[in-house]
């Protein structure tokens, strides 16, 4: 065995050599070869093709494909300005759902007891407006009161006990619809009050537009600059993103996914209260139909404007492209199944194409 | 080049023969023609410093790498593929990796049984043989505990055993290698001989053994030979009894200080003292304190598990604290080490990919997250500042970027270290703590942060707490080097004392 006793030759200064200057990457290579091009202006027309880039906004090419499509299908009813208004009257409790979600989902916390938490604060406003008689800011008052103890509740769970947010929320999601069964006997509130002050908050309408589409707007404008525009939603991607990461650069990321569950339960309550007025009753279920929709809606507006980012604008196109589809099948005349199918097969395609463009998220291989 | 030999099973067949065996990463070359062979019913010892392609041959063997072009491997004069991973269970080449791979919620009999098929009476699995067959491969291995219970509760030694039983699984024949990566890393010294005793009656039962470990000294307790890597290359196959620890250190590091870099920098004697550290704990770390001084770059050193990589996430504020440590920062006054995290002080973590990079955000956003507040004007983030700031530490810290806003996945390994220890930055911090601040980060890199970080310690008096597995970054930046081993100091380095055999040495050191 002596001949393994045959050191190699010395293996050379290896650390004096420079770096290889061919870059063996070629993501290296882009690098260099961009670099060059990087001080060159560019034109407001390509600023506009980024901004329309099918990639970033593929629901208004959606949206637009529908109004032709349902306009050849339906030329009598489908091309009016009541479908307008239609589709926005009736998808502005889905937006405000929508945007309540997407709050913590930014920050990657779901929250399933939206739903729930609408019925909920529905429930408590018309009950104590219908059968207390409590003057209408008060009975508002509690029920958002009502929502934020939900909230708190959700955050204890999911942010101090640990518990997946998604589990966690189905739970108290469960419980909040026991909790409304148990003090309302299962029987929707109903009374000639709703149909005074209170059925001005959903229903109160002008030039045809109700008042929650208002709420939306003002809603969004909120989103969007908070998460966009501020140190606090930069600081929510970063949660949202890589939780380790971010709370490593110092971010506080269980105090943001806390609150951003507070946050969603108010605006969630909010939601159920004007959802009782436009319904002009509490009722003990109103919610849950809007589970779905609302996180479709929130899924498919993380594909868009911002793909990968939960952003506000995303989601108002996200609601309206599946909105518009759903009203323009039902004005054609389309079967009732239809419209489910349609959200179901749009929310798996957007989806699935924005997942085929992002990379995934490279780590460096270079590791030894 | 070679033919597959004639399979017949003789003596002079190697177990596993490898030749020519290349890795090239973007950027560097981990390994250079490496060959290694290893006989029959032979303990054979891998060795080399950190960045020493130890582990990419590992991986390579275990189908985690695909090797360059050119790589010939032969288990038993059969001819097999490199960098794949072998589906066969009859597969001559088993591995114990160093996190053993096994799923700790489940007891030893499941874990077993994971690996090798449970045992089955018609379709329903048959415990009580499940149990005994259990046993009977712990008692091959001069082993007996509770399989039922989850391995959670068992002594490292016991876990570390039954990941070996595992591995071992169906391998009846008895020849074959069996490579236990740094085996020992995470045991307690008093359980060390027992699994060495443990590798010996594998040996016994006809398998080879392929030992990768840090601790020289078990080398010369076990081995019977050792091959020794050095920057990718093999340095040559020895007979352990011809070496003693000393030749063996100098082969490992080339007979002398690698021609690396060095800041040599000195700090002012009178520099006051910007963190003071008491009884700090937590993790694996025990007890440890600590002083830095305005300016001064410290290193903490100590192999796998001895609680060094435990500091600075400790220091942070970013892992839990035990004990009643006390810490002084910046002349304040004496607070417990639990009130660490309200301080903040920056941190650039090991490992990148997980704990360092934001991968959806822009080069950008991940450069100003920990400085987001301060490029806002009333509560609203102004572009222009955040991208002069950007821009800024971009041209700092050389980043190689088209623009600011592409995604920081987009860089290679080197660049996005440069991100990240720029955010640490940002913030212009007093005290930076760098957890493997150059893993994955190529030569050039490498150099470019350690004159940057000197240059801060200069200039701005930054004061620097730095772990790092790689010896050449201690070499490189500090000018002090606390050892860590078994959660304790166990030694100081100070300037020219900082060598790669000072520091392995130290580290193998044990406290009293």
């Amino acid at each position: 065995m002596t001949e393994n006793f045959t050191a190699e030759s010395e293996p050379g200064v290896s650390e004096d050599e420079p770096p290889s200057p061919t870059p063996t990457s070629p993501r290296a290579a882009d690098n260099v070869a961009v670099q060059g091009a990087s001080g060159a202006r560019r034109s407001p027309l390509h600023a506009v093709g980024k901004v329309l880039s099918p990639t970033r906004v593929s629901a208004l090419y959606v949206l637009v494909a529908e109004i032709i499509i349902f306009s050849l299908w339906a030329p009598e009813t489908f091309p009016k300005l009541a479908t307008v208004k239609q589709v926005l009257d009736g998808n502005a409790v889905i937006g405000l759902a929508a945007l309540a979600l997407a709050v913590p989902l930014a920050s990657r916390v779901f929250d399933l007891s939206f739903a729930y938490t609408m019925s909920l604060a529905g429930v408590t406003a018309a009950h104590f407006v219908a059968v207390n008689n409590w003057p209408l800011p008060a009975a508002i008052l509690l029920a958002l009161l009502i929502s934020l103890v939900v909230g708190v509740i959700n955050a204890i769970v999911v942010v101090v006990l640990k518990v997946n947010s998604m589990i966690g929320t189905l739970g108290t999601g469960s419980i909040i619809q026991a909790l409304i069964s148990y003090l309302t006997k299962d029987q929707d509130v109903t009374g000639a009050r709703l149909f005074g002050g209170f059925s001005k908050i959903g229903q109160y309408s002008v030039g045809g537009i109700i008042l929650p589409v208002f709420y939306l707007l003002i809603l969004a404008i909120g989103v969007w600059f908070v998460l966009g525009h501020t140190p606090l939603g930069r600081r929510i991607y970063a949660t949202g993103f890589n939780t380790d990461a971010a709370r490593l650069s110092g971010i506080k990321t269980k105090r943001i996914q806390f609150c951003s569950l507070l946050v969603s339960a108010v605006l969630a309550g909010w939601a159920g209260i004007s959802l009782a007025s436009v319904l002009g009753s509490g009722s003990t279920t109103a919610g849950t139909p809007y589970l779905l929709p609302a996180f479709a809606a929130a899924f498919l507006g993380e594909t868009q404007i911002m793909p990968g980012r939960v952003n506000a604008w995303g989601t108002i196109l996200g609601v309206l492209a599946l909105g518009t589809g759903i009203t323009g099948l039902s004005l054609s005349g389309a079967p009732s199944w239809a419209s489910n199918m349609f959200t179901g097969v749009v929310l798996i395609a957007a989806l699935a194409t924005n997942t085929l463009q992002r990379r995934p998220g490279g780590l460096s291989l270079a590791r030894r | 080049m070679t033919e597959a030999a004639p399979a017949e099973l003789s003596a002079e067949v190697p177990v596993l023969d490898l030749r020519g065996v290349s890795k090239t990463f973007p950027g560097t070359k981990a390994l250079d023609g490496v060959d290694l062979q290893i006989g029959s019913g032979e303990i054979h010892a891998l060795v080399g410093a950190n960045g020493s392609g130890k582990s990419t041959l590992i991986k390579t063997l275990a189908g985690y790498h695909h090797p360059d072009p050119g790589a010939h491997a032969q288990a038993d004069g059969r001819e097999f593929e490199l960098g794949t991973v072998p589906a066969d269970s009859s597969h001559m080449v088993r591995f114990v990796h160093q996190d053993l791979g096994l799923i700790l919620e489940l007891s030893a009999a499941d874990n077993l049984a994971l690996k090798s098929g449970f045992l089955t009476r018609g379709r329903v699995i048959d415990w009580k043989a499940q149990r005994a067959e259990t046993r009977r491969q712990l008692a091959r291995l001069g082993m007996s505990f509770d399989v039922d219970q989850p391995l959670t509760a068992a002594t490292p030694v016991q876990r570390t055993v039954t990941a070996i039983a595992g591995a071992l699984a169906g391998w009846e024949s008895g020849r074959g290698l069996l490579v236990l990566d740094e085996p020992t890393a995470v045991l307690p010294h008093t359980e060390v001989e027992l699994l060495l005793d443990i590798v010996r009656e594998v040996r016994r039962h006809g398998a080879s053994i392929l030992y990768v470990s840090h601790r020289l000294d078990e080398i010369f307790q076990i081995a019977d030979r050792v091959t020794v890597l050095r920057d990718g290359r093999k340095v040559g196959t020895f007979e352990v009894g011809e070496l003693d620890q000393q030749s063996l250190a100098e082969l490992m590091v080339g007979g002398r200080v690698r021609a690396g870099f060095r800041l040599d920098r000195a700090v002012p004697r009178d520099a006051s003292v910007a963190l003071e550290v008491r009884d700090l704990a937590g993790g694996r770390l025990v007890d440890l304190s600590l002083d830095v001084r305005r300016g001064e770059i410290l290193g903490v050193a100590g192999l796998a598990g001895s609680g060094a990589d435990d500091v600075p996430y400790l220091l942070a504020g970013a892992r839990k604290v035990t004990g009643n440590g006390r810490f002084r920062y910046a002349d304040g006054d004496w607070r417990p080490t639990s009130a660490l995290a309200g301080i903040g002080i920056p941190l650039v973590p090991a490992d990148r990919g997980r704990e360092g990079v934001i991968a959806d955000f822009s080069v950008g956003e991940n450069l100003s997250l920990s400085v987001v507040s301060r490029v806002a004007k009333s509560g609203v983030l102004r572009g222009r500042r955040e991208r002069a700031l950007i821009a800024d530490w971009v041209k700092r810290l050389e980043v190689k970027v088209a623009s600011a806003d592409d995604l920081i996945t987009t860089l290679s390994g080197g660049n996005q270290q440069k991100v990240v220890l720029g955010r640490a930055l940002a913030g212009e911090p007093k005290t930076l703590l760098l957890a493997e601040p150059t893993a994955g980060v190529d030569i050039g890199t490498r150099q470019a942060i350690y004159t940057l970080i000197g240059w801060l310690a200069d200039e701005t008096g930054l004061s620097v707490i730095v772990t790092s597995t790689d010896a050449t970054d201690l070499i490189a930046m500090c000018g002090r080097v606390l050892v860590v081993g078994q959660g304790e100091q166990v030694g100081e380095l100070r300037g020219d004392e900082i060598t790669e055999r000072n520091l392995m040495t130290t580290m193998e050191a044990r406290p009293r």
